[in-house]
């Protein structure tokens, strides 16, 4: 019986081995091919003037992450406490800004933060811009807020937030209440019910909800060009510049993509041993 | 555990909660206000208005994007809830250690960047044809009872596989754990009773998990319809997506159409997901007495005779429709005469397409590309499938050079005789082989005088310190490096790698102190006609649209000279639409279409009879006199252009150079 149904996975298999595993392997490939067409380690030697870049993705996805965090753990456990309507309602308000296109939400935030935008229009309406000068001997029109790492990160945090609170309260919500209402029977306190039983049991859904927001903070080029003017390359410009850019290099552009994936999974392997042994909480 | 929490904490969480709300709505609140907006401005206020709703639905480019992702999102769902579904009962039935490989496997393209998947299915994609039209080729001459198309391009196929390929670990994912919660015992008990395994299928494991269908198929179509990276990689040329048709405007302007017809969607989905909530609710309340009886009754039924006939006949008609949306679909791109043309933004009359159109039978697919190198890395990843393309002199050399334009029919482009003998035979095509001009123009600065006191006349105004942080510069290799090389006084075709490196140095310590606002290409409309930057350098043409919406602009070609530039039409070799590519390029050069291209996109026309005839035609239109000044930026006069020089194609190792300068210039 057993063995039957598993027959049922051949076809996603075939399929996986296609149009997962075979581009994969294209990459690889390309990675280590020189623009004649033969073996070369030639894209990785110059891995290192991308340092800078390298660090600055990193830097702006762990920030942009940390902020999801702090932002999604609260509310995921604040929503999980409240009565069935309001979940329901509080889902169904989380899922759906993602059917308003992410890039257009995005533009949104440029007519926000743009120099002349709305949110300084509104600054300089309430004499904010004025007062600031009058404080601190500056002079300015208005607060630049555009084409900054800040812009970036807000750009990220703003997209990204749902896929943080999502797992992390489907987690949260499913926890048995006896096992808190034991561990408060054997005396502990609020705080150390949160630290000692529902925080290690909602672990993987903050995992889950880390990779989720850092792989693609990490990678992203829209977010970077619209709100970050492109004067700071972030990595996911870097390989699209390279593949449909200005500047043609498809193997530079898939050693670069090499590079990040081998980083990327090293991370998780890495983090996931915190959580050894727990499934992966999913999205709903 | 609720009964915990004090007052003032839960009021307080509540605050947060909504704060957060808040954050997460703002900017949609706003994209829905704008949409009502008179203007066509996201961030001015002009009046009420339902225009944009009813020029919505006469945007073609739009509702055909809408419904290509409508499309592709509920098809891409379909399967990989079906696959998907399967798929997780097979990993469920394998033994421990296969199935940890292959869950690992599974979530590859969840935890891959989407730019890497992308790029890979790309990759693969295009080695897949290279390998198929050897193939093919082979085939068709050992056998000649079916004939195999030897060329295979991106477009809705890969489109399709590739959003099914993301979509179906979402699946997995989520019908997985609803697979490992149910008892085990089940299925085997019922086997024990005499089922067989479908019969176990349809009446323990189904019901089970059909929870996780449900959330797996709706997290599925939400990602289906929010993927943008992954598109873009692999919907080629003849097919683009709402996210694809945004990220092209979001370069230049973002139409409120756009965000009349995300309006519309998100209400849509909102009322959706408000009626499927209600009666989730609403059932809960009336207890699940309901709802049992009634999926017992389904399985019931399935499961007798007549049940086994419609189960057999559910899945025939299923797969029946399924075929047939696929064939028309093929064939409906198939049927009609096509012509895939890309060209940059804001650089046709969209009018002239509809009036094509209506005139030929010929639909047209319309791109746009950001740059001349970004039109060629297009080109070269085989991501881009066009049969007409519009690149500058240049880069036509460079196509010319790697063999990768084919020659024209003149007999079939009766309106070549009406370009002007000056921009017969340019350096680029000197035997009139493979172009027909389309526009011409100028490069200058582009400042707004209501932030620049004195007017601008030198390039330094880009290197100094002068507007540091108010700048914009060119987001190409070429345009950008050619500023510094005019301002040092350098030819624009140097070959000279000092004197390449010198004006590199120039933009780098530039851009170190800060100078550039930001590297744009059609961004620059919306932030110079916003005020949002004081200086830019950009197109002549362009210039002047943005004039109409910003009187505070002026133009100067500067004193050190410039660049003028001359864009043709050329057609791709093999294109596949060669005779409709013909028409479609004589149809542009006639002197109609050059009037109305020059009159919406403010570049010089090539043809002559329109280049004079532009005033009056002007003239007729507004009912008041072209401005001198206006045509002469448009049509700059020969001492203007003596002052400038032309792109010419460079040397491979200088090409790599640039893209090497480039590279590093965005570090």
């Amino acid at each position: 019986m057993k063995n039957r149904l598993s027959r049922l996975a051949v076809p996603y298999v075939i399929w996986m081995a296609l149009f997962v595993v075979a581009p994969i392997v294209m990459i690889v490939v390309y990675a280590f091919t020189s623009a004649e067409g033969g073996f070369t380690l030639a894209n990785f030697s110059r891995m290192g003037l991308y340092g800078v870049v390298f660090f600055r993705s990193f830097k702006l996805a762990l920030i942009a992450t940390a902020i999801c965090l702090v932002i999604g753990y609260p509310v995921s456990y604040m929503m999980s406490k409240e009565g069935p309507k309001f979940q329901r309602v509080a889902m169904v308000l989380i899922m759906l800004p993602m059917w308003i296109n992410f890039l257009l939400r995005t533009y949104s935030w440029m007519s926000i933060l743009e120099n002349n935008g709305l949110l300084n229009q509104f600054f300089q309406k309430i004499g904010l811009i004025g007062l600031c000068n009058a404080l601190f001997g500056t002079n300015l029109d208005y607060f630049p807020m555009m084409n900054t790492q800040g812009a970036v990160v807000l750009g990220m945090v703003y997209n990204y937030l749902p896929f943080m609170i999502l797992p992390i309260y489907s987690v949260i919500v499913k926890l048995d209440g006896s096992l808190i209402e034991a561990a408060r029977d054997l005396g502990a306190n609020g705080l150390s019910v949160f630290r000692r039983v529902i925080l290690p049991l909602s672990l993987p859904g903050v995992l889950s909800g880390i990779t989720m927001v850092f792989v693609p903070s990490v990678s992203t080029f829209a977010i970077s060009k619209m709100l970050g003017g492109g004067t700071e390359l972030l990595l996911g410009d870097l390989i699209e510049q390279q593949f449909l850019g200005g500047a043609y290099n498809p193997q530079l552009g898939a050693a670069i993509s090499l590079v990040m994936m081998v980083i990327v999974v090293v991370c998780m392997v890495v983090m996931n041993r915190f959580g050894e042994g727990e499934e992966q909480a999913v999205m709903l | 555990m609720r009964g915990n929490t004090k007052p003032r904490g839960r009021a307080l969480s509540r605050f947060f909660t909504a704060l957060v709300f808040l954050f997460l709505y703002a900017p949609i609140l706003l994209l829905i206000i704008f949409s009502f907006n008179k203007g066509n401005s996201n961030t001015v206020w002009t009046g009420f208005s339902l225009d944009w709703y009813k020029s919505l639905f006469q945007n073609r480019l739009i509702m055909r994007s809408v419904y290509t992702t409508l499309l592709v999102s509920l098809l891409a769902t379909a399967i990989a809830t079906f696959a998907g579904t399967f798929a997780a009962i097979g990993f469920y039935s394998l033994r421990r250690r296969s199935r940890t490989v292959l869950n690992t496997v599974n979530s590859i393209p969840m935890m891959n960047a989407d730019i890497v998947t992308g790029v890979a299915m790309c990759l693969f994609f295009v080695a897949f044809f290279t390998f198929w039209s050897d193939f093919a080729v082979w085939f068709n001459g050992v056998q000649h009872l079916v004939t195999l198309p030897p060329r295979l391009t991106l477009g809705f196929g890969t489109l399709l596989i590739a959003h099914v390929t993301f979509n179906i670990p979402y699946v997995i994912l989520s019908v997985g754990p609803k697979l490992r919660q149910m008892d085990k015992n089940l299925v085997d008990a019922a086997q024990d009773l005499g089922c067989t395994w479908m019969q176990a299928f349809w009446k323990v494991i189904l019901p089970e998990i059909k929870p996780g269908i449900a959330s797996g198929a709706l997290t599925a179509f939400t990602m289906s319809v929010d993927d943008f990276i992954i598109s873009y990689f692999t919907a080629g040329s003849s097919s683009s997506t709402l996210a694809m048709t945004i990220y092209g405007m979001t370069k230049k302007r973002v139409t409120p159409e756009i965000n009349a017809i995300s309006t519309l969607l998100f209400v849509t989905v909102l009322v959706l997901l408000v009626i499927v909530n209600l009666r989730e609710a609403r059932l809960e309340q009336t207890g699940r007495q309901e709802r049992r009886p009634r999926s017992q009754r389904l399985t019931r039924f399935l499961d007798s005779p007549r049940g086994k006939v419609f189960r057999r006949g559910t899945a025939g008609v299923l797969a029946a429709a399924f075929l047939v949306v696929v064939v028309l679909l093929t064939s409906a791109t198939n049927a009609q005469p096509t012509v895939n043309v890309c060209s940059w933004g804001e650089y046709i009359d969209e009018e002239l397409i509809t009036q094509f159109e209506e005139e030929t039978g010929i639909l047209v697919n319309y791109q746009t590309a950001e740059s001349n190198e970004a039109l060629y890395s297009l080109l070269k990843s085989g991501a881009g499938d066009y049969d007409v393309i519009v690149p500058s002199d240049y880069m036509i050399s460079q196509l010319i050079e790697e063999n990768m334009l084919a020659e024209l029919d003149y007999s079939m482009i009766p309106n070549y005789t009406l370009i002007s003998d000056r921009f017969k035979g340019l350096t680029y095509d000197p035997q009139e082989r493979y172009t027909v001009p389309y526009a011409w123009g100028t490069v200058g600065i582009i400042y707004n005088t209501a932030m620049v006191e004195e007017p601008v006349t030198s390039w330094s105004v880009l290197f100094d310190d002068d507007y540091a942080g108010n700048v914009l510069m060119f987001r190409n290799s070429r345009d950008a490096l050619a500023t510094a090389l005019s301002y040092l006084g350098y030819s624009l075709n140097t070959t000279d790698e000092a004197e390449l490196r010198e004006a590199f140095q120039l933009l780098k310590d530039a851009k170190g102190r800060g100078v550039y606002q930001s590297f744009v290409m059609d961004e620059i409309f919306q932030k110079l006609e916003g005020g949002n930057a004081a200086v830019g350098v950009y197109y002549a043409g362009d210039y002047l649209t943005m004039l109409e919406n910003n009187e505070d602009l002026a133009f100067v070609v500067p004193e050190e000279g410039s660049n003028w530039f001359m864009d043709a039409m050329c057609v791709l070799k093999d294109a596949p639409h060669y005779e409709e590519a013909m028409a479609w390029i004589n149809f542009i050069a006639s002197t109609e279409a050059n009037l109305a291209n020059m009159d919406y996109i403010w570049y010089a026309s090539p043809n002559q009879e329109a280049l004079e005839q532009y005033p009056a035609y002007y003239e007729k239109l507004y009912e008041e006199p072209l401005d001198p000044e206006i045509y002469e930026i448009m049509a700059a006069p020969q001492e203007v252009l003596d002052r400038c020089e032309a792109y010419l194609v460079l040397p491979a190792h200088i090409r790599a150079l640039y893209n090497d300068l480039w590279t590093e210039l965005g570090i």
